[in-house]
């Protein structure tokens, strides 16, 4: 392995991230299929539908357009990955990808990736970064999403 | 917009921004190291070492809020700057190599394994390289975002405009979202948090600093 001797700097300063409120998403799933791998339990729950409203950005789900593909870890802990598409208010299409975990004691926060036309209404969604809490119903059919802008 | 500030456990009585003003006008390494990374302080992971968090909320009451606090901080010198044209991308298929580098801060210190892999991007950037903690456990870090570029010093309450000049020096922040792989023991929180970081990108030489926060 190469050796690395770390120069001297005078940039150790704490850079600061805020968060603004953006949106939410109320999505409804189909009963997870939950199936055993050599990963532990893999989950995939078909998203039905479901609907976006905000300020600045109002969709709705592309039925069956995708959902969670999670994993449950031997730990518990549920890797979330999620895929689906949406269809913004003027008809424009917009992919969205969440990444994050959703723990046993109740945590249940993501990142969201989101690409949106270029050359449409809703290109801001772009270069955003989201972080996003979700809160999930009893019987995991309902999840309301919670967006917020990491300025 | 709206954010409450939360006394970490055991700390003293400060808020957060005014923990953070203290922290970066103290400016030099030397001030930082001495508050915050020290190494002869033994490494605890307890949460007693955190920061103060940040709760930031939504318009409307019910919604939940989510708070962000400052979990360690990783210095990352680059070695070589390469891309390769690509078909499936108009920024090429980058390499960036990472050099190495230190990580310091309160939940997290160590190095970065030099010479540990690199930025494989592809119009938005996608890190893969390794931590070595200073108890020296591997830690795995997959870093992906955008390069929306941020000013430097945006005006409290106000949204950050896109960058009129890509180039300007005031313009070399960006967001950065990590997926970490720890070992089990104590880094293992990295396993079940998600971070979002700032990331500001520095010359001579090249190298970026990244404040890593754990979304709580």
């Amino acid at each position: 392995m190469r050796d690395f001797v770390v120069p001297k700097t005078d940039t150790k300063v704490i850079g600061e991230v805020r968060l603004e409120y953006a949106f939410q998403l109320t999505a409804h799933y189909d009963p997870a299929r939950v199936s055993q791998t050599p990963k532990g339990s893999f989950r995939y729950q078909d998203i039905a539908s479901g609907e976006i409203r905000g300020e600045r950005f109002n969709a709705t789900v592309y039925p069956d357009s995708g959902g969670q593909y999670d994993t449950v870890r031997p730990d518990k802990i549920r890797d979330v990955d999620a895929h689906f598409m949406l269809k913004a208010d003027n008809g424009e299409w917009v992919y969205m990808e969440h990444v994050g975990y959703r723990r046993p004691d109740g945590y249940y926060r993501t990142i969201a990736y989101v690409e949106a036309d270029t050359k449409g209404a809703y290109d801001w969604l772009n270069n955003t970064t989201f972080v996003v809490t979700a809160q999930e119903s009893s019987d995991q059919r309902e999840v309301v999403f919670h967006y917020f802008v990491a300025n | 917009m709206t954010a409450e500030f939360e006394e970490a456990p055991g700390s003293a009585p400060i808020s957060r921004r005014s923990f953070l003003g203290v922290a970066a006008t103290a400016g030099a390494g030397a001030a930082l190291d001495g508050i915050m990374t020290s190494t002869s302080r033994a490494a605890t992971h307890e949460p007693s070492q955190a920061a103060p968090a940040a709760y930031y909320g939504g318009p409307d009451p019910k919604i939940p809020k989510v708070g962000l606090r400052w979990a360690f901080s990783a210095t990352v010198f680059f070695a070589d700057r390469v891309m390769i044209n690509s078909i499936t991308s108009p920024s090429g298929r980058g390499y960036t190599s990472v050099g190495g580098g230190e990580i310091w801060g309160p939940r997290l210190q160590g190095r970065v394994l030099p010479a540990s892999g690199a930025d494989y991007y592809k119009t938005t950037f996608n890190t893969y390289y390794m931590f070595e903690a200073s108890d020296g456990a591997p830690i795995f870090i997959h870093n992906r975002g955008t390069m929306r570029r941020f000013q430097a010093r945006p005006e409290p309450g106000q949204p950050l405009l896109p960058p009129t000049d890509p180039q300007s020096a005031g313009w070399t922040r960006f967001r950065a979202t990590p997926v970490f792989t720890a070992p089990v023991g104590p880094h293992d929180w990295m396993n079940r948090t998600v971070f979002v970081a700032d990331a500001k990108r520095q010359s001579n030489p090249d190298h970026t600093v990244f404040t890593y926060y754990e979304v709580i």
